[in-house]
């Protein structure tokens, strides 16, 4: 069955919409991630204008990271107050990146940097996640290493002031350690147009070294916060929320969030670490192909980022 | 008296309907029509494009060309490039003036075949012509303006914008009249507006008569209501699909607790 969009100006069959919204809102109950790095290219795959797409993304996210967040917080796997302190970077991050675009465009070379620090970001995370995770599946001689290493970081991290203990996630850090690094997710996901939850994860883990079953419920956590935002300035700024096509996303979503909580629950943290890497992973060499092949149109939609 | 009055009478008003008729005639013989099935088309929820039927009466032994096309307008595009040499990126944007945003033809026989170069040109009809008036910014010069005029058009028949079929009109002689029809697809990405049809009648390469009908395309019920509130009132649409989402979120988690819960 086919239903027509009122603000994307397309007509779509309702089952592309429902089927994508659940296989990407499985990712997210998972993973913790927003998807929108997946479901973006894939409604402009489908006929949908650009900006009508990331815009109704986020829309349906908030709908993605509502059920994701519950499903968590039902097993106790979100800790709002880390969860706070990161949005609170994140806030500042966002304002400061969308300078930064106005920086770049200034500079005229705007889509240039744009892509190569995603393709760089999702790259370096990807591999590195992917490494990591391999290695200590193996539980080889490179823990040791790491161990070196966390206590190395770790001790830089100890001597910042603010020193406070989230007890969600069993650590204890300086208040300011999620709030720069929150921010400096906000600066790059503003620049990238991403939600950045596929760099917010990475960060949680080796950074604030948080249990990943909490990473995950945090970080849609405060995905949903961002993602009401930037839904807002999107339908007030710019008028390109498609309300149908969220609605479409969002019942596959919503219950493919909980499907990939449950799911979450049976496998190991090492486990769902190297799968998000090999995603990354694949998405990134999607954009490489994309940046070298020669494109069938030389012309697109214009507007957006 | 009377009587020859009123054959005098009866004579006038039978050679006066005569000559109406054979003026009726007259003006058919020479006349072009046209008609759509449906000249309005509204798109509601269940809207997915539609196909509208042209049909009309022309001269015996003309030609017919059809060409459907928005008011020529204004279009801000992206145009990619190569970046570095290997990297394909957005390089800037491309304003294409003076140009349909929706141009389709249909014709009895190949156009080339039934119309000379100046016909075309004078009366907008193909790519070739079309490309000469479009005003195009900014390029470099005549051949750059060329290569991006033919990706515009490649890039509205991707989005069924732009079709070209030819020899597809069918025409069929009845009692001296020659009746033409044509089925044309209307494609659903076509945005609200009015669209111009135009018939045209082609003899010896040349444009003879021309006869044009109008098509509306807009937007009804609820769809209308959904893009005008987008557009009016953008907090408050905001705000409801924020509500709607959160609320989505919220009760599907409910459900699946019952349901976690049973299992």
């Amino acid at each position: 069955m086919y239903l027509y969009l009122p603000v994307a100006l397309t007509s779509i069959n309702v089952l592309v919409p429902v089927g994508l919204g659940f296989a990407v809102g499985m990712l997210s109950g998972l993973f913790g991630v927003g998807g929108g790095f997946l479901m973006t290219p894939l409604l402009i795959m489908f006929g949908i204008p650009s900006t009508v797409a990331a815009a109704t993304d986020s829309n349906q996210i908030v709908a993605a990271s509502t059920s994701g967040t519950y499903a968590h917080w039902r097993v106790g796997n979100v800790d709002f107050k880390m969860g706070l302190y990161l949005l609170a970077g994140g806030f500042i991050g966002g304002l400061l990146g969308v300078q930064g675009i106005k920086v770049l465009k200034a500079m005229g070379n705007a889509d240039f940097v744009i892509k190569m620090t995603y393709v760089l970001m999702l790259g370096t995370v990807g591999s590195y996640m992917l490494f990591e995770s391999i290695s200590s599946m193996r539980k080889s001689k490179t823990e040791e290493l790491q161990k070196e290493q966390e206590s190395a970081t770790g001790r830089f991290l100890r001597s910042l002031p603010l020193q406070t203990h989230f007890e969600k996630s069993g650590v204890t850090h300086s208040a300011l350690v999620p709030i720069i690094f929150g921010g400096i997710v906000g600066i790059l996901a503003a620049v990238m147009g991403v939600g950045g939850g596929f760099l917010m994860v990475p960060v949680m883990v080796y950074i604030l070294r948080m249990p990943m079953h909490v990473v995950v419920g945090t970080s849609l956590f405060q995905i949903l916060f961002n993602c009401i935002e930037v839904t807002f300035l999107q339908a007030y700024t710019n008028h390109t929320v498609d309300f149908i096509l969220a609605v479409l996303l969002l019942i596959g979503s919503t219950i493919g969030a909980q499907v990939g909580a449950v799911f979450g629950r049976k496998l190991k943290g090492e486990q769902l670490k190297v799968i998000l890497a090999v995603i990354v992973l694949a998405v990134t060499v999607k954009i490489v192909f994309e940046l070298t092949l020669t494109p069938s149109l030389l012309l697109g939609q214009s507007g957006g980022h | 008296m009377t009587e020859n009055k009123i054959n005098v009478l009866v004579i006038t008003v039978c050679a006066a309907l005569l000559f109406l008729m054979i003026g009726m005639i007259g003006t058919a013989s020479a006349a072009l029509t046209i008609a759509a099935n449906n000249d309005r088309l509204k798109i509601d929820f269940f809207y997915h494009g539609s196909t509208l039927t042209f049909t009309g009466v022309s001269d015996q032994g003309t030609d017919l060309i059809i060409k459907i096309a928005a008011p020529g307008g204004h279009q801000l595009l992206r145009k990619k490039g190569k970046v570095a040499g290997v990297l394909w990126m957005n390089v800037g944007e491309l304003k294409f003036d003076h140009v349909p945003s929706l141009y389709s033809l249909h014709s009895t026989k190949k156009i080339s075949d039934i119309l000379s170069g100046e016909e075309q040109a004078r009366h907008l009809i193909g790519y070739e012509s079309l490309g000469k008036q479009t005003d195009i910014q900014p390029v470099a010069n005549e051949s750059d303006k060329t290569k991006w005029f033919d990706e515009f058009v490649k890039y509205k028949k991707a989005s069924k914008l732009f079709a070209e079929s030819e020899g597809d009109i069918s025409l069929r002689v009845n009692a001296g009249e020659q009746h033409y029809y044509v089925s044309s697809p209307w494609p659903y990405q076509a945005a609200p507006g009015e669209y111009f049809v135009t018939v045209y009648a082609v003899k010896d390469k040349k444009v003879v008569a021309t006869a044009d009908t109008k098509v509306l395309v807009e937007q009804a019920g609820l769809v209308k209501s959904f893009a005008s509130m987008a557009k009016n009132s953008a907090a408050l649409y905001g705000v409801i699909s924020i509500a709607a989402a959160l609320v989505a979120g919220f009760g599907v988690g409910l459900i699946f607790r019952r349901g976690g819960g049973a299992h």
